[in-house]
């Protein structure tokens, strides 16, 4: 399997600016997005622009921000890890899925899937969580899916178009993600982050033999 | 100030520093002082002068609670939340465990709920405890309070992990 044979995640570049102030101006993007929903959309497209342009070079950034890339489509959606806390070794993730051809399927699982693998794996961290709101159904059937315990309800939490709806909170601990990791061995071969960098690894040492 | 028949209420001052610096032992974490990344950072005395000075909204919040004869019992606070959310999250940190149990805790409590439910018209009260906070926790779940869910492993201290737990109580239940 070739590495770019599926999502993986790659810091933003200059020319996604446009990929992405384009994502901000769909509706879904503020109906989802967490916080005060009266801040202005200029606001809200300097706030992403500015944290996507932060560097994770540093040793121990305390937050980092990712594009999530298809190699057919390019960019498809934002990654962000935020609060990470290198005493507690966690972190909250955020994952948007800008392409909407993308929100369904397997893609926007396997995104979340070589997130939390990120989390663990590379950046050795205990726990990760994530806040989804109930009415985001496709993003917490996902967290579920993927072995994450519901540990908080937060009733009555976030106002939408004059309701009031809960909020969730998801975490997955090193062991959940180890178990879950186990399950879906044989479910979905290859598909780790390990067996594509090694599966890169080969391609580079024989690019005859590389997949398409 | 704020007195009653138990307590006096005022707001904290850089004097106050010391009786603050009292609340940062690391052998007893308090969940309110945790920060966003649920980390305790113990500040020096220079630091929490500097905050207690400060005239901002942040600074204001925070709150001294006395007893009658004027000895500082401990600290409170109704941090409230982004306009869409509607609600507070009350800080609640007595110096002595068994203070929570006294009509001076129950006194600072009917106070802190009178300005988020009926002032501020506040949805919901939220207030977190990590597991070694179990006087406060058994304060709030007499004081109506129920369990939103425990955060597992969320803060590590002392060479162990923390549980973090979060605790609602909501206007209609006045």
């Amino acid at each position: 399997m070739a590495y770019k044979s599926n999502v993986y995640f790659r810091r933003a570049e200059r020319e996604d600016l446009d990929t992405v102030v384009a994502w901000l101006d769909d509706p879904d993007f503020l109906h989802f997005l967490y916080g005060d929903p009266t801040r202005s959309p200029k606001q809200i497209r300097e706030n992403i622009v500015s944290m996507l342009g932060r560097t994770v070079g540093q040793t121990l950034p305390g937050a980092i921000y990712l594009i999530i890339e298809s190699p057919n489509d390019g960019p498809i959606g934002l990654l962000s890890l935020q609060n990470i806390s290198w005493r507690n070794r966690s972190c909250s993730v955020d994952l948007y899925m800008g392409n909407k051809k993308y929100r369904v399927g397997l893609t926007a699982g396997l995104a979340w899937m070589r997130a939390i693998e990120y989390c663990f794996d590379e950046l050795n961290l205990h726990r990760v969580s994530a806040y989804v709101y109930s009415f985001n159904t496709a993003s917490w059937r996902i967290c579920e899916r993927s072995g994450a315990v519901r540990e908080l309800t937060l009733r009555e939490h976030v106002a939408r178009d004059g309701k009031l709806y809960d909020m969730y909170c998801y975490a997955w601990l090193r062991e959940d993600f180890d178990r879950l990791r186990e399950s879906m061995k044989d479910q979905l071969p290859g598909k780790s982050l390990a067996d594509m960098i090694a599966a890169w690894e080969k391609s580079a040492a024989s690019p005859t033999e590389a997949n398409p | 100030m704020i007195t009653g028949e138990y307590s006096i209420i005022r707001t904290a001052e850089s004097d106050d520093a010391f009786e603050m610096g009292r609340l940062y032992d690391p052998a007893y974490p308090r969940a309110c002082l945790l920060d966003r990344k649920r980390e305790l950072l113990v500040p020096t005395m220079d630091e929490l002068r500097e905050l207690l000075a400060r005239k901002d909204k942040l600074a204001g919040q925070l709150q001294v609670i006395e007893d009658r004869a004027g000895n500082a019992r401990g600290f409170c606070a109704l941090r409230a939340a982004e306009t869409e959310l509607n609600y507070a999250e009350m800080v609640l940190m007595l110096f002595e465990e068994s203070s929570y149990q006294s009509p001076l805790a129950d006194e600072v409590f009917e106070y802190f709920s009178r300005v988020a439910f009926v002032h501020r018209k506040h949805n919901k009260l939220m207030a977190q405890c990590l597991d070694g906070e179990s006087a406060y926790r058994a304060f709030l779940l007499g004081k109506e309070f129920r369990s939103d869910g425990v955060q597992r492993e969320a803060f590590f201290s002392s060479g162990r992990w923390h549980n973090l737990e979060s605790l609602t109580r909501f206007r209609n239940q006045e």
